[in-house]
């Protein structure tokens, strides 16, 4: 029984599900890491996912296509971003209850306009909506193992990995990018540097919107195929755990985004099989960000204690 | 010969709550020339330096820059027509290098990408022609205080600044480091730059300008060729009078009876096994200042710890406040037998900076019957506590529910004088009670501790200046190495080069002389 869960961890059906799995939890990564680095904190990533899956759905019956329903959740995305922008740097709201705000209601509120558009309070299973495919890339897909891997993956989760090329890219060798790090780790030297920081961070965080969307349309659109209320369940927290985690080191927070999928790739694995209680291995995963979040903070403070770790 | 590369004409800058930070400035800059700005702290400098440098818009009034009308929105518009600015809190990320610093906001490209190569060459090429003698590819975080101060100068020249503005730039240097200081804006100076130099401390700008212009209460009082203006002149002009240095005719000398107000016997105390208090005996009388000289670092803040208990420290010896024994009584018990305490730091230890004037005024003795209700504090009571001792202390503030962070620095001491001040108690223990503050509020928190003493007090005033304990002390001893090394008993006679050896460990006395800081 046991040994039966512990060999499909071992087969490249896992490392799949694996690959799978990561990618809404690296967009989402990826949007709380563009927020922080202007130094925006944003929380609202978990909102704007479940809007941008509910209408990346819809804009995909309406047009009968699916490209166009990516688009819908995109717009809605930078939509958010700008509401939040609006409220916190126009109106002097302060952006964090603004983004809890949006957390709280973000899940009734889909549900409602799934109730107006389709009569059902729980899923869109009864539109018949134009997905997004996978990709299988030529010579690569035929070569063993690796193609096995590599290809046959939906194309968002490329598109994911194109952009965590070239985000780090971005942030890291280009003015922007330096810039934008500078509004982070001191707003004031950089506003003496001649940067605009606001709109810098007007900037990033319409990125992050954009990021945490894309995370919200891959759910819906490439791997459950459907919207159903509480989809992103947490996976946008766990994007936030991992920018927190990864405290402004890139690769760093893309390994946390992965190893947080590994927890839900075995918690799946596990609640396949009868023998163990659904409810106990359905909290790995949030489970698994509490333990790390935990360990992680007790690591810094014993190297910021004895010193080792510079004043940022 | 001369060319005018800035010129101020009527400018006036009022802030939206009233307050009127300058009025009417006239002053004039020309090229190539070192041109101080001092005042006191308030008086209205940083203000008109930010007008300069964009970050604030003057009310009214022109700034002309190089014969244009300037109308800058940020610093941005300021440093493209050549003029810098070196903060007096640094404006640096400790994460980034060197290079990353300077380069920020102008950063040489490749195509889309930082050219890392170009941007190190040229900020080492930078480095080297002013001889800063900087490895442009550390990280800041990594520097000293100095070294960073060269960074931000650096990053003015790097946008080709040729108007340098420094505000307070020696504050964060020691004495050779300034001395290095001045021969490098000597050496800009030379290239061309012209240097604005933003300073309270009257000696550098009587070392390093050409010109000094002097702000008083936001108003200019005219600006001054260094060789035609003499210290005292100079002094006079920013105050608005003389500075009276010597205390002594303040000084009454009624008969307290010998009445101990500290006793200190035998205070030993250890740190990592070295001693840093060794054997420490003396004795403050009431209606007198003794006077703690020496380098920092030589055991006084250790004894001011001891004393106060703000710190749990492990000593062995005795403490009696107002004659009753301290043993490990806590701060609270300290200050009801008769402690009052100015700390040396004063927005950590001094104030709450973001509660308002008043609450600070009260916060050491808000239990006190007058001002505590049964239930409820008093708050006509605080009030009125509140608005006296702003008035008598001359604190500069539109009214007493200001923050604390709003003031400057001399009026943030007055608080904190006042406040202990207002205490009553038998014994003061002032701590550099005027580091850093202009010679306006310094003198007059000298004057009201020499009222304390008059009063009957017994003060123990720890200063790291010399001329402070020497004017205002009635007894010295000189701390070395954690030993009392001389004991003065008249301060009016002493010689400040005598006392430097006992300073510096070059002389000591004997047992017997020390003894008399405890039995005289």
């Amino acid at each position: 029984m046991l040994s039966s869960v512990i060999s499909t961890l071992f087969t490249m059906r896992f490392i799949q599900a694996i690959i799978r799995m990561s990618t809404p939890i690296l967009f989402a990564a990826l949007g709380a890491f563009v927020a922080a680095s202007t130094g925006i904190g944003n929380i609202a990533i978990e909102s704007i996912m479940t809007f941008a899956a509910l209408t990346g759905v819809l804009g995909s019956y309406l047009f009968n296509n699916a490209v166009v329903g990516v688009l819908f959740g995109l717009v809605i995305g930078i939509l958010t971003a700008l509401l939040i922008t609006f409220f916190s740097m126009k109106l002097g709201a302060d952006a964090f209850l603004i983004m809890i705000a949006l957390n709280t209601f973000a899940d009734s509120v889909a549900i409602f306009v799934l109730y107006q558009i389709t009569g059902d309070k729980g899923t869109t299973a009864s539109l018949t909506t134009p997905i997004l495919y996978t990709w299988d890339i030529p010579i690569i897909k035929d070569i063993p193992i690796l193609g096995e891997i590599l290809s046959g993956q939906y194309v968002l989760t490329y598109l994911c990995w194109l952009i965590i090329i070239v985000l780090f890219i971005v942030i890291y060798k280009t003015p922007l990018g330096m810039r934008m790090r500078a509004c982070g780790l001191n707003a004031d030297a950089a506003r003496t540097a001649g940067i605009n920081v606001e709109r810098l961070q007007v900037l990033s965080l319409i990125l992050s919107g954009v990021f945490a969307a894309l995370g919200g349309v891959y759910l819906s659109l490439n791997y459950l195929k459907i919207f159903s209320k509480g989809m992103v369940s947490g996976q946008g927290w766990m994007g936030v755990a991992a920018n927190g985690i990864a405290n402004g080191n890139y690769w760093s927070l893309v390994l946390s985004a992965v190893i947080f999928a590994v927890f839900r790739a075995v918690s799946i694995i596990f609640s396949s099989n009868s023998a163990f209680p659904t409810d106990l291995v359905g909290a790995i995963p949030y489970f698994s960000v509490f333990v790390i979040l935990t360990v992680v903070s007790i690591v810094n403070y014993y190297r910021v204690k004895r010193g080792k770790v510079e004043e940022n | 010969m001369s060319e005018t590369i800035l010129k101020l004409d009527k400018v006036t800058k009022v802030y939206p709550n009233g307050t009127v930070a300058n009025r009417d400035i006239n002053m004039e800059f020309e090229k190539g020339e070192i041109h101080s700005v001092v005042g006191e702290n308030g008086a209205g400098k940083s203000t008109l330096m930010k007008m300069i440098f964009g970050i604030e818009k003057p009310s009214s009034g022109t700034i002309t820059y190089k014969g244009e009308e300037t109308h800058f929105n940020s610093s941005m518009d300021a440093i493209h027509v050549g003029i810098g600015m070196v903060h007096q809190h640094f404006m640096l990320i400790p994460s980034f290098s060197i290079v990353d610093n300077i380069i920020l906001g102008e950063e040489p490209t490749k195509g889309v990408f930082i050219d890392t190569k170009e941007a190190a060459k040229r900020c080492q090429e930078l480095s080297d022609k002013y001889d800063f003698e900087l490895d442009v590819t550390a990280k800041v975080s990594t520097l000293s205080v100095a070294k960073r101060q060269k960074v931000e100068i650096l990053k003015t020249l790097y946008r080709n600044a040729e108007l340098i503005i420094l505000d307070e730039p020696t504050s964060v240097l020691t004495p050779q480091e300034t001395e290095k200081l001045f021969d490098q804006l000597r050496f800009f100076k030379e290239q061309g730059h012209t240097i604005i130099f933003i300073s309270h401390k009257l000696e550098e700008v009587k070392q390093i300008s050409d010109k000094i212009s002097v702000i008083r209460n936001g108003v200019s009082k005219g600006t001054y060729l260094n060789s035609e203006l003499t210290m005292e002149q100079l002094t006079n002009l920013i105050i608005g009078r003389d500075l009276d240095n010597d205390m002594d005719e303040y000084k009454t000398h009624e008969d307290f009876h010998n009445e101990k107000a500290l006793e200190v016997k035998g205070l030993h105390m250890e740190r990592n096994g070295k001693p840093v208090l060794n054997n420490v005996s003396f004795a403050v009388k009431c209606g007198e200042i003794l006077g703690v000289a020496g380098v920092e670092g030589n055991g006084q803040q250790e004894l001011v710890k001891c004393i106060t208990g703000l710190e749990e420290t492990k000593y062995t010896g005795e403490i009696y406040i107002c004659g009753k024994t301290v043993g490990d009584m806590n701060i609270r018990g300290r200050r009801d037998i008769g402690m009052a305490y100015i700390p040396e730091d004063r927005m950590v230890d001094g104030v709450a900076g973001n509660l308002p004037i008043s609450d600070n005024l009260i916060s050491t003795y808000y239990t006190r019957e007058d001002i505590n209700g049964k239930v409820f504090m008093d708050s006509k009571a605080i009030a009125k506590v509140s608005d006296n001792l702003i008035k008598t202390f001359a604190v500069k503030t539109k009214n007493a529910d200001t923050t604390v962070n709003s003031l400057s620095g001399g009026n943030v001491q007055k608080v904190v004088v006042a406040r202990e001040y207002n205490t009553n108690s038998k014994f003061m223990i002032a701590e550099q009670p005027t580091h850093g503050i202009d010679i306006g509020s310094a003198e007059f928190v000298h004057h009201k501790l020499i009222e304390m003493r008059n009063a009957g007090a017994g003060i123990l005033l720890v200063s790291a200046d010399l001329n402070e304990v020497v004017d205002l002390s009635d007894r010295i001893i000189v701390m070395f190495n954690g030993k009392i090394a001389g004991y003065f008993p008249d301060a009016n006679n002493v010689n400040e080069s005598d006392l430097g050896m006992y300073m510096l460990g070059a002389k000591r006395q004997s047992e017997e002389e020390i003894g008399g800081a405890l039995n005289d």
